[in-house]
């Protein structure tokens, strides 16, 4: 009960701090978005050209700042990997995909939510179907192998990424894009998100907050540990909103910031990304986190969502306030049938080899 | 109050549900749980278990080529917290 009530209250400060970047200047129900914000990180990078996307935003490089930290002095800084980078590559790709044709990882969907944009109950729902369908996939033994030591120079490459992100973010070289309208060009101060994303970071990886995690474990083991953490950022948002962002408060479906009310894509878009979640074992939140504890297959998987960010704008994928793209319906599709023949082929083997083994005996 | 408990952890979900479904069985009051924080930064399942039926649910285990990561005894440590050591303290002389 200690331990819910604790991760509660971590969850209320990443919630606080949800509205409290939204009122400093980021834009609508975006106060944090870690899909939303490796998409503009992927734009600043130039690997899209969307230039209404384009910022390199310090919350993503305070966040592996406070794991790193956090993992440091909790004596968990430990490089590990080598568990199926590819399919995590592939998978966080379709993840990217399906987030933004919904327009939001999960974590922006609760903060929608929690400022009462509706559209978001659709994704809510698509993810928990998402998940229930994810943890199909694991309880007939879904498993993309032990992740195992790594050489100790991979745990630095994206604590590395995130300095030299910071570093773009400060000297502005020419070669980097900064959107001038639109969703990028709306940013909380630098320090002031830099330091925020930091202190999230820390609360992140000490609770181990994953949104993903949260549902998998309430419907596959009904413990609601992490999902106490889900329930504090919301619950904290919809105050903080109150509170700080009254003015935008609105609960309805029409004219919300960066969203489009198409439920039946907003739905499905959710369910590619929940099932991802589950396959590669948390959500983009939480990827972060793992990440910069030294997790190289985590690292892979930011990677593979960068890139599944860019290819989302470069092929018309990603909806916008207009709507829902036919190239983002196409993308769901495919993905949605290339995830699930990746669960399947993965439980194949993994009973395949299970069978030799028990032969051998 | 008990101070200490025990969590056998696993290198997959289906190994935790297989050892639940098991020894649910068995008749054993196993609960399958996050993995403590003091033990892990992952999140992944764990088990439950009696202490002192540790020997026989490993035995068991064993017996019916149930595969798990590892075997821990968790003690829950003292609060760190200077006041409440201090309140304590002060309790204890005036006892």
């Amino acid at each position: 009960m200690k331990e819910n009530k604790k991760i509660f209250i971590y969850g209320g400060i990443i919630g606080l701090i949800g509205a409290i970047l939204m009122k400093l200047g980021n834009p609508g129900n975006m106060g944090i978005c870690v899909a939303c914000f490796y998409r503009d990180i992927a734009g600043a990078l130039g690997l899209h050209r969307a230039e209404v996307v384009q910022y390199i935003r310090p919350e993503i490089i305070g966040f592996i700042f406070g794991g790193v930290l956090a993992a440091i002095l909790g004596g968990e800084f430990k490089s590990r990997g080598g568990s199926s980078p590819i399919i995590r590559f592939v998978l966080a790709i379709f993840l990217m995909f399906g987030a933004l044709v919904f327009l939001g990882c999960p974590l922006r969907m609760i903060l929608r939510l929690a400022n009462g944009d509706l559209n978001a109950i659709f994704g809510l729902l698509g993810y928990l179907l998402g998940i229930y369908i994810g943890i199909h996939f694991l309880k007939k033994g879904y498993s993309l192998g032990q992740s195992t030591k790594q050489t100790k120079v991979s745990s630095y490459i994206i604590p590395t990424f995130s300095i030299l992100l910071l570093l773009l973010l400060l000297i502005k070289p020419s070669f980097i894009f900064f959107s001038t309208e639109g969703p990028g060009s709306m940013k909380a101060p630098v320090l002031i998100a830099l330091s925020l994303g930091l202190i999230s970071g820390f609360i992140l990886q000490r609770s181990r907050i994953c949104t993903a995690g949260g549902f998998r474990d309430a419907i596959l083991i009904k413990d609601y540990h992490f999902l106490w953490g889900i329930l504090g950022i919301f619950i904290f948002n919809l105050i903080g909103n109150l509170v700080l962002n009254f003015d935008s408060f609105q609960i309805s479906f029409a004219n919300q910031p960066v969203a489009h009310t198409n439920h039946l894509w907003n739905f499905l878009g959710m369910v590619l990304t929940g099932i991802c979640s589950i396959l590669l074992g948390g959500c983009p939140l939480r990827q972060t986190i793992l990440a910069s504890e030294g997790d190289s297959d985590a690292g892979i998987t930011i990677l593979g969502l960068i890139v599944g960010a860019a290819f989302a704008h470069n092929f018309q994928i990603a909806s916008s306030p207009e709507g829902v793209t036919p190239n983002g319906k196409l993308a769901v599709i495919i993905g949605l049938i290339v995830v699930i023949l990746i669960g399947n082929s993965v439980v194949k083997n993994v009973l395949k080899e299970r069978r030799k083994k028990e032969e051998v005996m | 109050m008990n101070d200490f408990y025990c969590v056998i952890t696993f290198h997959t979900t289906q190994e935790a549900l297989a050892f639940e479904k098991i020894f649910k069985e068995f008749g054993f009051s196993i609960k399958l749980m996050p993995v403590p924080r003091q033990i892990s930064s992952s999140c992944g399942l764990s088990a439950k278990i009696p202490c002192e039926k540790k020997e026989k649910i490993l035995e068991i285990c064993e017996e019916k080529k149930l595969e798990f990561d590892k075997f821990h005894k968790i003690v829950r440590k003292e609060r760190k917290s200077w006041l409440l050591n201090h309140i304590k303290k002060t309790t204890q002389n005036n006892e």
